[in-house]
């Protein structure tokens, strides 16, 4: 506590003496301006975010920016939030892609339509250039709010030498979800009760969990979510009670999946280390596999049982409201400085997340790339099926209300049905001041 | 100063009139002026840092609004009673209950049995002492990223032992069930070391004359610890105590980094369900309702608890 306080003292002074400094510095010279941006994976992106925006810096002269890390996704919100509030908000933000929807019916967010105009370019035109699949949760009301820039989808992670011992093919990967539970069952190894290896592994915790979700529920024929308006979600209804009762079924009926919650980590582990056959995890741990893997694997679309579908991962940059205009403009020769094909296709190869500018694909350094990791086009290929991420009203509150439920059911403490209907209750309540200003507020 | 003021001024009143107390006091303020003086800077950072903090909750915790866009309006003790009724705030007290008492008592055991039988200096004492103490230099958050790995399911450091004896291995932190206990063994863990040396300051503290003669009676290792050394912690108990209830409100940076208060709410603590309201449900109201209920809990304890102490020194 004393050392606490001592330190927060110190750090004012330092404080203050910093934006006496700065103040002189702003009359002349360049604009300087902040982005804030999170670490959400493990491994080097702090420093591959400072040689990005040197890079910038050194090109554009009448610009200085500065790289700001902080922290996680939720860490980042927090930050942006507390400098809105403060009244000096950063110039450009990396956030998490499906916060946007909040932030904007929170007035946070600056509307990018008139930069995009004073470009001489057109909404569609702009868009254009990323994968469609991203579109959804960077324009809002048919304003674009948002640029996509690093972006993942789930993958089905399967480690080729076991499937081979247990007489699987693992150039034909399972399709449906009964070809999976196939799998499974052939790659779990048993000593009497004791599971010594386990079929598949798929993660649950705060935020993976939710998306796991959402990505059974797609290829179950759900929505999840309501696309259109941040007041619905779809948690009580067939296609997420069937994609609920099938993870149960891996764990309880099949027994081929281990019981309760699992972080992402370590599902990542128990890949690595063997103790899981397969895995369900993001593109972005790619990199993270291809490293640490002492064993030929293979990534294949996420099955289906009743159609093919993934929603997206990522972040885009965005501009808080409430910035002056020279500043919006500096942000905005930023913004789209890094998401131009070339700097979006090294971010990429940096990152293991997918570009989501399609000419990054094209880039001559991409094309190499992709010839020589060929695992890193699935992500890519699958982008042709891929949804938008649920985005609510109040999306983090919103998805817990699913999370805690589903942490029950995978942990045999309440059946499918009952903890979904829980699950929407609470929802629906959590969505409430939401409805009662839009859909329910009637002339 | 300021304890040994209130005591004096009773008399000074008795037996003088007022104006002599009024003098008495202006006297003491120009005595102690350069001491307010050079106390100025500090209490001004403390002013902005700690009680503007501390009062804008306060008047935070009397606003709401009613719709996302409606503007903020004044609610009163709206929301206050809107956290007491919240499922998820009862949850999180009687969780932070279990915690509280569930790391308190068996760290201080902990403890004063580590200061029992490293009391005296030597070589070997000493190394086992900074062995104790090691976890309190680890800062919490590194702490619990190691943890972390150490209680991961099938794979992790403790699986592997363990793994050998039980025929169904637990998930740790994927539980609802064992969650909670993961966590507390990390802050016993972390903590013990830590009153390990409040004890041993107090063992020093235990006359040794008292000890001999103890000694020569006859008294056994028992009798002496039942007789004399526990009486003597007494004050080093009740601090002990105190500190180790605060750090089991304040101190939850595990529950950041390893569960995020889940699965499904069973680590969630007070600490937590504040941050969760001012950060994921982005409201400030009943945050800050949170916040108050909170700390007056706590100074609530710590006054009851001093005024023990007090009385008890006072007694003795």
């Amino acid at each position: 506590m004393l050392f606490s306080r001592r330190l927060m003292l110190g750090l004012a002074v330092i404080g203050t003496m910093a934006g006496a400094l700065a103040v002189p510095a702003k009359a002349e010279g360049p604009t300087e301006i902040d982005l804030f941006f999170p670490v959400p994976v493990d491994g080097k992106l702090a420093r591959d975010m400072g040689t990005m925006i040197k890079e910038f810096n050194e090109t554009h002269p009448g610009v200085k920016a500065t790289a700001v890390y902080t922290g996680s996704y939720d860490d980042t919100l927090i930050k942006t939030r507390a400098a809105i509030k403060a009244g000096k908000p950063p110039a450009a933000v990396i956030m998490s892609a499906n916060f946007l929807l909040d932030m904007q019916i929170e007035n946070e967010l600056t509307n990018l339509d008139s930069l995009i105009a004073s470009d001489g370019s057109t909404k569609e035109k702009f868009l254009s250039q990323f994968f469609p699949a991203l579109h959804g949760n960077a324009v809002i009301n048919r304003s674009v709010y948002g640029v996509p820039f690093h972006n993942s989808t789930p993958l089905l992670y399967i480690n080729a030498d076991k499937a081979k011992e247990a007489g699987l093919d693992p150039s034909k990967p399972p399709q449906t979800w009964a070809e999976l539970t196939d799998w499974a069952k052939k790659l779990t190894k048993r000593e009497g009760d004791k599971v010594t290896q386990w079929g598949i592994a798929i993660p649950c915790a705060y935020d993976y969990c939710g998306w796991m979700m959402e990505t059974l529920t797609m290829s179950n024929g759900g929505r999840y979510y309501n696309e259109e308006f941040g007041g619905e979600v779809y948690y009580d209804t067939p296609s997420m009670l069937g994609a609920l009762s099938w993870w149960n079924d891996l764990i309880y009926k099949h027994k081929v999946h281990t019981p309760g919650a699992t972080p992402g980590p370590a599902v990542s582990t128990s890949f690595i280390s063997g103790n899981a056959a397969m895995m369900m995890l993001s593109t972005g741990s790619l990199t993270y596999v291809r490293d640490n893997a002492k064993f030929n694997y293979k990534v294949a679309f996420i099955p289906r049982n009743v159609r093919n579908a993934v929603p997206i991962g990522g972040a885009s940059l965005i501009m808080p409201a409430g910035l002056e205009a020279e500043k919006q403009k500096a942000a905005w020769t930023l913004i789209k400085w890094m998401t131009s094909p070339e700097k979006s296709g090294w971010w990429s190869r940096a990152t293991g997340y997918f570009a989501p500018n399609v000419a990054a694909y094209k880039t001559p350094e991409m094309v190499e790339f992709l010839n020589k990791n060929p695992d890193a086009k699935t992500a890519v290929e699958q982008l042709d099926v891929a949804k938008p991420w649920f985005a609510t009203y109040k999306t983090v509150p919103v998805r817990k209300n699913l999370e805690d439920e589903v942490m029950l059911v995978l942990n045999g403490k309440k059946q499918p049905k009952e903890a979904l209907a829980a699950a929407q209750k609470a929802a629906d309540e959590t969505l409430k001041p939401y409805n009662a200003e839009t859909s329910l507020k009637l002339p | 100063m300021s304890l040994a003021e209130p005591a004096a001024l009773p008399v000074a009143t008795s037996a003088a009139p007022r104006w002599h107390v009024l003098k008495r006091f202006t006297g003491s303020v120009k005595a102690s002026l350069p001491a307010y003086l050079l106390l100025l800077p500090s209490l001004v950072f403390l002013a902005l840092f700690t009680y503007g903090a501390m009062g804008r909750v306060f008047i935070d915790a009397l606003y709401q609004r009613a719709t996302p866009k409606a503007p903020v309006s004044f609610v009163g003790l709206d929301n206050i009673s809107a956290v007491l009724a919240d499922p998820a705030f009862t949850g999180a007290v009687v969780n932070n209950l279990i915690y509280a008492i569930g790391t308190t008592v068996p760290s201080i055991a902990l403890a004063l049995l580590f200061a029992l039988a490293l009391a005296r200096t030597h070589a070997v004492s000493s190394a086992l002492r900074a062995a104790l103490f090691l976890p309190v230099l680890i800062p919490m958050v590194a702490a619990s990223a190691l943890f972390m790995f150490i209680f991961l399911p099938n794979v992790g450091l403790l699986d592997y032992y363990i793994g050998r004896l039980l025929p169904v291995l637990p998930n740790w932190l994927g539980d609802p069930d064992v969650a909670l206990y993961a966590i507390m063994v990390i802050t016993i863990w972390k903590n013990a070391g830590y009153y390990m040396l409040f004890f041993l300051a107090g063992l020093q503290a235990v006359p040794e004359d008292v000890m001999e003669a103890a000694h020569l009676d006859g008294a056994g290792p028992y009798q002496r610890l039942r007789h004399i050394i526990l009486p003597e912690l007494k004050p080093t108990f009740l601090f002990v105590i105190v500190i180790a209830t605060l750090n089991a409100v304040t101190q939850v940076d595990h529950v950041f980094v390893m569960t995020q208060g889940g699965p499904s709410n069973s680590t969630n603590l007070v600490l937590f369900y504040i941050y969760q309201q001012a950060v994921e449900h982005y409201d400030i109201g009943k945050a800050s309702a949170a916040t108050l209920l909170t700390l007056a809990a706590l100074m609530g304890l710590t006054a009851l608890s001093f005024r023990t102490m007090a009385n008890r020194e006072g007694g003795s």
